[in-house]
């Protein structure tokens, strides 16, 4: 199909403009000042570690773990808690989330209950988790859960409670049974706010892990920040930082596409 | 066939609306008519008039203020599965392909998957669409989501389908077309038809009758017996005749 686009131009494809050469070099140019900042402020004070301070100290970690545990494991230790928690997030975040959307009664019991609990950042629960089951595993992945289901239940009910009346009146004119409407009509009308909550949760999750893992824990990315900070080891702080720089930018890229997947039909135009 | 059993009772129909500043506003006031068994009638109305109203409340989307529908002498309460409409926003699920638009009535009616994708490809043929089974509606013209629409209506196997305006939105061209094909399905599949128009030679062209409605709040002004024989020729003089005679009658522009 031939197709005329905004400037009267008819073809195919799109020609790359000088625009897009542009779009395609801000960020690097970005980065660059960054680096640009980081070299000029390690040079004004030498506590401030330098560029191939960091980068040293960046390979002599992945050849000596801290705490018997080696540089992927303590990604590998923050990716499962959040991994965990974001997985148990969704489905009891989707669960809650669509019961309040749903059902009118349930959302005015549950209601004031949860906007009381929703402005507490998960990380003043850790007081009560911490009496409460200790120092394992299983309180840091409870915070991390708290921080991420907020979003999701947040976006299940606002999607749900915005699906246009034409599609309900589709379902009704096509006689869905009750479940039929909430399964095949007013979720996936909903789908794509539960997604856009899930991606809120997932840099939540990965913010929160970070926080846990620096107040209690002998590994995951986090604690390495800490530890630096104790041994007063700043080239490894940065290490931490930029490790969790890049796997938090990365979570979001790999949420993007699991959209894609999710919701084939929002990719046409 | 015989030509007066009344399927479709509508009596003394009124519907009022408040808008946003609290005025009362009357989109349907006291409407009476039959519709009779496998009829194509044709309700014309000038736009805002309150013909969608109307529709819904026949369908059982709105709860009329006053007055009953009644179907084969049953008072209809809510939704009657014997009623399909297609409506004049399409509202095809965008998260759904062309076929799984299509087949949303057999499917929530349970129907196995082999029956009703044989059936939805059917009436996809139909329209015309075959080969955009698998399309997404955002990937479609309008005059094309219009037609799933149509498809989607039919592959449910009302008794009695209603289409309101549905050709509103298209060019000329499309809309001859379409016009066309609404006729050809409506002579190979005789069922009754209920078709909303604010545009005179659609109704002259598709209908048996033509009810014609006032402005806001609508109400019957006439109605027109239209036997004409099919396919029609819109340029004869037949046709014409009747053209003038409505729209003498009308304040619309066509
Ligand atoms: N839900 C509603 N609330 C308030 N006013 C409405 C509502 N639905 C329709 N109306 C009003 O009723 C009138 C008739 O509308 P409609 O039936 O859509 O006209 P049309 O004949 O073009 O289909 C319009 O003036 C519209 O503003
Ligand atoms: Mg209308």
């Amino acid at each position: 199909m031939v197709r005329t686009d905004k400037n009267g131009q008819k073809g195919e494809f799109k020609k790359t403009t000088p625009k897009d050469i542009v779009y395609f070099i801000l960020p690097f140019v970005s980065i660059g000042f960054l680096l640009l900042l980081w070299y000029r402020v390690s040079s004004i004070t030498s506590l401030f570690p330098g560029m191939v301070q960091t980068y040293e100290r960046f390979l002599l970690l992945l050849e000596k773990p801290i705490m018997r545990v080696p540089f992927y494991g303590h990604i590998l230790a923050s990716l499962k808690r959040v991994v965990i928690a974001l997985l148990a997030a969704i489905v009891v975040g989707i669960a809650f989330g669509t019961l309040i959307g749903w059902n009118k009664k349930c959302d005015s019991f549950f209601g004031t209950v949860f906007n009381f609990i929703r402005p507490i950042p998960p990380l003043a629960w850790i007081p009560l988790i911490t009496i409460t089951f200790g120092i394992g595993e299983f309180p840091k992945i409870l915070i991390v859960f708290i921080g991420a289901v907020i979003p999701i239940v947040l976006n299940t009910r606002a999607g749900l409670l915005s699906v246009e009346q034409i599609y309900l009146d589709v379902g009704q004119l096509f006689d869905a049974n009750r479940w039929q409407m909430l399964w095949e009509v007013a979720m996936p009308c909903a789908t794509p706010a539960i997604v856009a909550g899930i991606k809120t949760a997932t840099s939540a999750a990965w913010m929160v892990v970070l926080a846990a893992e620096m107040l209690g824990a002998k590994s995951g990315v986090g604690f390495l920040v800490t530890r630096g900070m104790d041994a007063n080891d700043m080239p490894l702080v940065l290490v931490a930082m930029i490790t969790i720089g890049v796997i938090g930018a990365l979570l979001g890229v790999i949420t993007s596409l699991i959209e894609r997947l999710i919701c084939p039909w929002m990719r046409i135009k | 066939m015989d030509e007066n059993k009344v399927i479709l009772k509508i009596s003394n129909l009124s519907k009022t609306f408040e808008d946003k500043k609290g005025n009362v506003v009357r989109a349907v006031d006291n409407v009476s008519f039959d519709v009779y068994d496998n009829e194509f009638l044709v309700l014309l109305g000038p736009g805002q008039c309150g013909k969608t109203v109307m529709l819904n409340v026949i369908a059982g989307l709105l709860e009329p203020d006053d007055g009953e529908v009644r179907l084969d002498g049953e008072a209809v309460n809510g939704h009657s599965p014997k009623i399909g409409m297609v409506l004049q926003k399409t509202a095809l699920m965008p998260w759904k392909t062309v076929i799984e638009n299509t087949e949303i009535g057999p499917k929530w009616k349970g129907v196995s998957k082999k029956e009703r994708r044989e059936k939805a490809e059917s009436y996809i043929k139909l329209v015309g669409l075959s080969g955009f089974e698998k399309s997404y509606p955002a990937q479609l013209s309008g005059g094309m989501k219009q037609r799933v629409g149509i498809a989607r209506a039919y592959t449910n196997d009302p008794e009695i389908l209603i289409m309101d305006e549905p050709f509103g939105a298209l060019d000329a061209q499309t809309r001859y077309a379409m016009e066309e094909e609404v006729a050809r399905i409506w002579q190979q599949e005789k069922r009754t038809v209920i078709f909303v128009t604010n545009n005179i030679e659609e109704a002259c062209y598709l209908g048996d009758r033509i009810i014609l409605f006032s402005e806001r709040p609508a109400t019957i002004k006439e109605i027109y017996v239209n036997d004409l024989p099919r396919p029609r020729d819109m340029i004869s003089e037949e046709f014409m005749k009747l053209r003038t005679k409505i729209s003498d009658n009308t304040d619309l522009a066509i």
